[in-house]
């Protein structure tokens, strides 16, 4: 399958809204863990998070859509609308029906239906927003950029739990190989910072307690680690072939060259612990891009901060890299602003290709101790490395497995 | 205040619309585009505010104010 160019960014996380403001954060290693202040959560056991206050400074949608949309809705028009504009690209020029939207999310919308069940239990059937119907479910962002766009092209929603952006981002690159279309916004939101939707990651029991110290919380592959800290917003590319994006005058940022999804199929939430899976996952994804595992020069990591997890994500790379891993820079910058879930494949690819237009690899905080020894892991401070091809994990419950592989673009 | 400045009252700020881009005889789907969902919307907030029981297959995307106005009073006068 061919290359596909990446030649639009847009994202819109908790380390900063647009890819200038975020990098500049990423690359100091600041942590954008906060204690909750959207609502009381001083009686959950995790309380903490990855939290956007000012997107309404970046936004230019209007009252009258807002108050029809959920939080995850309007994260991903701000993305989608930075990621246009970065690659240069008016709607208006393009066949609206060779125009498509990839994207991920697990967990809907809950900002909104929370407070609309709400007032179905106060007031009663007729005290429930007619908008609630199209706000809150997974695939509300497709829809609602694919309407203020007008964009009328084959599109897709995944829920594959954490893995869902990465796998949307798969799929993009699989639809625009075949030349079905001419251009895709691929990404994925999530909107967690909401008392029901907390409260079931809490329940799920994988997020840190550290509610003490929030920057340093979330410690992947650390010895200290205690599970994940959630955080919320977007992130979504302008993908197309490069064909055209070199006839239009645009010069790739990146190339998305190989996919790989498998499952682990041993248990309900955690993956298997031989990580034999995700190897295949990876090995999949190589063979995809025609890579070989020499060549790739940085590995970004799940890193849910949990002991199977983590140690299974790590089985997995020692089994294909072999005693070249230790060689390799890995890193997990999540760590320093949340794990956006349904939306955290898409944010790891968006740092790689930062990572690798930068010749920098931004580091995985709080990792004071490797559980694992031997390893490259970047940590404390970003570190100079040029990388021309990388590897992005992403995993999500159930033993969803999914891999790809970019490459450097013209930069 | 009249029935048709509540009306037009409750639409501003039901639907966030700026007054002066509300047409006593355009229709609302031509004035404002209004869709299907806030129209349900509309009539449910029409009904409180007037207290009486209406029609959404009365008051549709394609009624002009005028035409709600008249349908309002309609109910308020039984």
């Amino acid at each position: 399958m061919e290359k596909i160019a990446v030649t639009g960014i847009g994202v819109v996380s908790p380390s900063g809204i647009g890819k200038r403001q975020f990098w500049a954060n990423i690359k100091s290693g600041r942590s954008f863990i906060k204690g909750i202040t959207r609502f009381d959560a001083s009686k959950y056991p995790s309380r903490i998070a990855g939290q956007i206050d000012d997107l309404e400074r970046y936004s230019h949608i209007s009252e009258r859509l807002l108050k029809k949309i959920d939080a995850f809705s309007h994260m991903a028009l701000v993305a989608s609308e930075m990621a246009l504009q970065d690659a240069g690209i008016d709607i208006k020029n393009e066949d609206p029906n060779l125009v498509g939207i990839f994207l991920g999310n697990a967990l809907g919308g809950w900002l909104y239906a929370e407070t609309e069940l709400r007032d179905l239990y106060l007031e009663g059937r007729e005290g429930v927003s007619p908008y609630m119907a199209s706000a809150w479910f997974p695939a509300a962002p497709q829809g609602q950029v694919s309407i203020y766009y007008g964009i009328k092209g084959f599109s897709k929603t995944v829920v594959a739990d954490r893995a869902s952006s990465l796998m949307a981002i798969g799929y993009a690159r699989k639809v625009l190989s075949k030349d079905k279309l001419n251009l895709i916004l691929a990404g994925g939101m999530e909107a967690p910072v909401t008392p029901y939707a907390l409260l079931c990651c809490n329940t799920y029991g994988a997020l840190s307690k550290n509610n003490a110290h929030p920057e340093n919380a979330y410690r992947p592959f650390d010895k200290k680690r205690d599970g994940c800290v959630i955080g919320e917003g977007s992130g979504i590319l302008v993908m197309e072939g490069i064909e055209r994006a070199k006839s239009r005058g645009a010069r790739p940022s990146a190339y998305i060259s190989g996919y790989g999804t498998t499952c682990d199929a041993v248990d309900r939430i955690n993956p298997a612990s031989d990580g034999k899976e995700l190897a295949r996952a990876i090995e999949m994804a190589l063979a995809d891009a025609k890579v070989n595992k020499e060549e790739i020069g940085y590995i970004s990591l799940d890193g849910l901060a949990v002991d199977i997890w983590d140690d299974s994500e790590i089985r997995a790379i020692k089994t294909v890299f072999g005693s070249r891993l230790k060689d390799i820079p890995l890193s997990c910058p999540k760590s320093m602003f949340g794990n956006l879930l349904g939306a955290s494949g898409a944010l790891d690819l968006i740092v790689s290709l930062l990572a690798m237009e930068h010749n920098l690899v931004p580091p995985t905080i709080n990792l004071d101790e490797p559980a694992a020894n031997g390893l490259s892991f970047v940590r404390k401070e970003a570190k100079q490395h040029n990388i021309s091809k990388a590897l992005i994990i992403s995993r999500g419950r159930g033993g969803i497995n999914s891999v790809l592989v970019v490459e450097k673009g013209e930069t | 205040m009249d029935t048709k400045a509540k009306i037009k009252e409750v639409l501003v700020k039901l639907l966030r619309v700026k007054p002066e881009e509300l047409k006593d005889d355009a229709r609302l789907y031509d004035s404002i585009g209004v869709d299907s969902t806030e129209m349900v919307e509309t009539v449910i907030a029409l009904e409180k505010e007037f207290k009486v029981k209406l029609s959404p297959k009365e008051i549709t995307k394609f009624s002009t104010i005028n035409d709600i106005e008249k349908n309002v009073q309609s109910k308020i006068s039984v």
